[in-house]
């Protein structure tokens, strides 16, 4: 993976403009520099409240780190909207086009746009902070230092994510409405992650505030990275006449998709690669699982009722039905897994084989690994090979959504991957009804 | 200077253009004729370095564009059928940016950007946004921005489509001014006086493909009209490109039907 070539001289001429541009829009600035003090004056005030009136310690101060995350994520979130009207809106007056037509590598234009968003987003976003954490914590006692660094650098990298996610949109929508429809893929999942850190901290687990900021990290990378590969003059330019007849097009893209798939062997060759990540999935899981619970990282509180009710389920009502709803909740997990992969760049494929690993492993930690393992055979020699076919595959479509080409072909290359994934099921189908039978009746 | 050979463009299934085959030498003009959807745009745009051909050549002195499109970008002049501007920057201010962009030298491109306002009866509005500008003034804009860097081939499409006639008769002698400076020009317009007045040569083009390319005395002979037709007049460009694509459309008629 090489960076392209970039006189940065020519990437700060565009930030400049961009900059300008943002600055001079002055509702706009009104409304965002309100916002920024509005919110973080009034979070603040409200913690001080909650302290002066004699609320519990521990509750003042998580409640300080949750307001901190929310101060921060507002103005955050406008770095989508400036990064949309950047992208997409200098599509649409045809400005960019111009731009195109200049002497300016398209790194040189990205960069630019990119350095514009950030600057403005993280001026208010850190100016939002400061002035929550002058108005919070002085003479609360309590000042929660590095959980705020680990807040400053998600947050740097939850703009990049956002601001990448922008230019995705724009090779995808030619008009700033459709943008904004497009924009709740972003801010939603954004929103899921600032729920989850606030749930950490409520819970008392700020301390793995750092490993979400490092997953923040590596969805900024990927996200700029793809940025920059699919913004390029043909997929922007070329793209335009190619969107003609869209529906006629996505038949074709889905016709061809499902003609001429290879058969199960040669197309497990032909993905080997995410096969034997989906298969490194299971031990990996496992070992992670003992150690977890050897070591009582994960609680065990958190992991018994999960074992406990599969145990259950597996030992409940008649055979037959037994059976059925063992494949449908297998059956069911692999279509989710085929489903999410697109949002969770294939995530979802690696924790199908990942998770029972785990749950193996931890088992295991109760009790011997002799005792667990009776648990998973012999139905786990049919599962576990077809949990690795299906995580495979569903790798391969997360990885198809994550990976951008200049030349554009972005859905025709998920929707092949889609297609081996639904071809697959011919054969994977059958080996969980087997694997269903051989659960209730040898199991 | 520019140099085109077999040049084909195709944007997924649609083929926009196909194998077109022209030459512009230093300080002549090319325009090309053809109605909306012929594929002009999308030679301009390859010509300039802006998309790569899908087969074919483009070299403008010298380079080759799929070699190194930043370097032809940074020779030719594109001026793009919508002038594309920055409503919320004064045109003193957006033309220094493009200026700067293009490598010009501070000094000289004041001077120039000063010199340019003067020709298109613009200095007295240089310090306005571009927000409130007329279509016409827009236009008179983007010239300026696509000639400020003295290019060595500049490609305008539809030019002075939004200009009043007086407006866009001194844009033509500007436009005239930069070929006697050496400057190849290659022009897409709907505008028969205009290309009339600067062709050197005159491209017809229809569904990506160039059907004549020549100048008006050799499409005169090819179009037939002298001789077919018993005028006392020479015919107009107009009559030469209404015949000439009106002949296409009857072979492809012919072709669709057998």
């Amino acid at each position: 993976m090489s960076w392209p070539k970039l006189d940065r001289r020519k990437a700060a001429l565009v930030a400049a403009r961009d900059l300008r541009d943002a600055v001079s829009e002055l509702r706009l600035i009104a409304a965002m520099i309100a916002l920024t003090l509005a919110i973080p004056l009034a979070a603040g005030s409200g913690v001080r409240a909650l302290a002066y009136f004699g609320g519990g310690t521990a509750v003042v101060n998580r409640l300080s780190l949750v307001g901190a995350f929310f101060v921060v994520f507002i103005p955050a979130s406008f770095s989508l909207v400036l990064a949309l009207e950047s992208f997409v809106g200098e599509r649409e007056r045809t400005t960019l086009e111009v731009l195109l037509s200049t002497p300016l590598r398209e790194a040189e234009i990205y960069a630019g746009k990119v350095l514009a968003v950030l600057s403005v987003s993280l001026t208010l976003c850190y100016g939002g902070l400061i002035v929550y954490c002058l108005v919070t914590f002085p003479g609360l006692g309590y000042f929660p230092i590095v959980i705020l660094l680990a807040l400053a650098v998600s947050t740097i990298c939850q703009v990049a994510a956002m601001v990448a996610g922008a230019v995705i949109i724009s090779l995808n929508a030619r008009t700033m409405r459709a943008a904004n429809v497009m924009a709740s893929f972003i801010i939603l999942p954004m929103s899921v992650v600032l729920q989850l850190e606030a749930a950490l901290i409520l819970l008392g687990r700020a301390d793995l505030l750092w490993g979400f900021a490092l997953l923040m990290i590596l969805i900024a990378v990927v996200l700029l990275r793809m940025g920059l590969t699919g913004f390029s003059r043909e997929a922007l330019l070329a793209r335009d006449v190619g969107l003609r007849r869209p529906l006629r097009r996505a038949a074709e893209a889905l016709r061809s998709s499902f003609a001429t798939r290879p058969g199960i062997v040669r197309l497990i060759w032909s993905r080997r690669t995410p096969m034997v990540l989906a298969a490194a999935g299971f031990p990996a899981g496992a070992v992670i699982g003992y150690v977890a619970g050897s070591t009582s990282a994960v609680p065990r509180a958190v992991v018994r009722p999960v074992l406990s009710s599969l145990v259950r389920s597996a030992g409940q009502g008649n055979p037959v039905e037994s059976a059925i709803a063992i494949f449908s909740h297998n059956l069911l997990a692999f279509l989710l897994v085929a489903i999410l992969a697109i949002v969770t760049a294939g995530l979802s494929g690696f924790l199908l084989t990942f998770a029972p690993g785990f749950l193996l492993g931890f088992a295991a930690a109760f009790s011997s690994w002799g005792l667990a393992l009776t648990g998973i055979v012999p139905n786990g020699l049919v599962e576990i090979p077809a949990a690795i076919v299906a995580g495979g595959l569903a790798i391969q479509i997360g990885a198809a959504a994550i990976h951008m080409d200049a030349t554009g072909g972005w859905s025709s290359r998920v929707l092949a991957a889609v297609a081996d994934y639904v071809r697959a099921l011919r054969w994977l189908v059958p080996a969980l009804a087997v694997a269903a039978l051989l659960e209730v009746w040898l199991g | 200077m520019l140099e085109v050979d077999g040049l084909a463009k195709r944007y997924g299934e649609v083929l926009a253009l196909r194998d077109l085959t022209v030459r512009v030498d230093e300080g002549s003009c090319l325009v090309l004729l053809g109605r909306n959807g012929a594929g002009k745009t999308t030679a301009l745009r390859c010509m300039a370095g802006v998309l790569l051909p899908s087969a074919g050549t483009v070299t403008v002195d010298g380079v080759d564009a799929a070699d190194d499109p930043t370097a032809v970008r940074a020779k030719v002049g594109l001026m793009p059928e919508v002038p594309g501007l920055y409503e919320r920057m004064s045109v003193r201010a957006y033309l220094d940016h493009f200026g700067a962009i293009y490598d010009v030298e501070p000094a000289i491109r004041r001077q120039r950007i000063e010199e340019l306002l003067e020709v298109f009866e613009l200095t007295d509005a240089g310090d306005r946004w571009l927000g409130t500008y007329s279509k016409g003034m827009r236009q008179k804009v983007a010239l300026i921005r696509a000639t400020l860097h003295r290019p060595r081939l500049v490609l305008a499409d539809e030019p002075t489509s939004a200009l009043d006639p007086d407006s866009a008769r001194r844009a033509w002698v500007y436009l005239k001014d930069l070929q006697k400076e050496g400057c190849a020009l290659v022009i897409c317009t709907h505008s028969m006086e205009e290309a009339e007045h600067l062709a050197g040569d005159i491209g017809i083009m229809s569904a990506g493909r160039a059907l004549a390319i020549g100048s008006m005395a050799e499409l005169r002979r090819r179009s037939g009209l002298a001789t077919r037709r018993e005028v006392r007049e020479l015919p107009t460009l107009q009559d030469i490109y209404l015949a000439i694509v009106g002949n296409h459309h009857d072979e492809l008629a012919e072709t669709r039907s057998a």
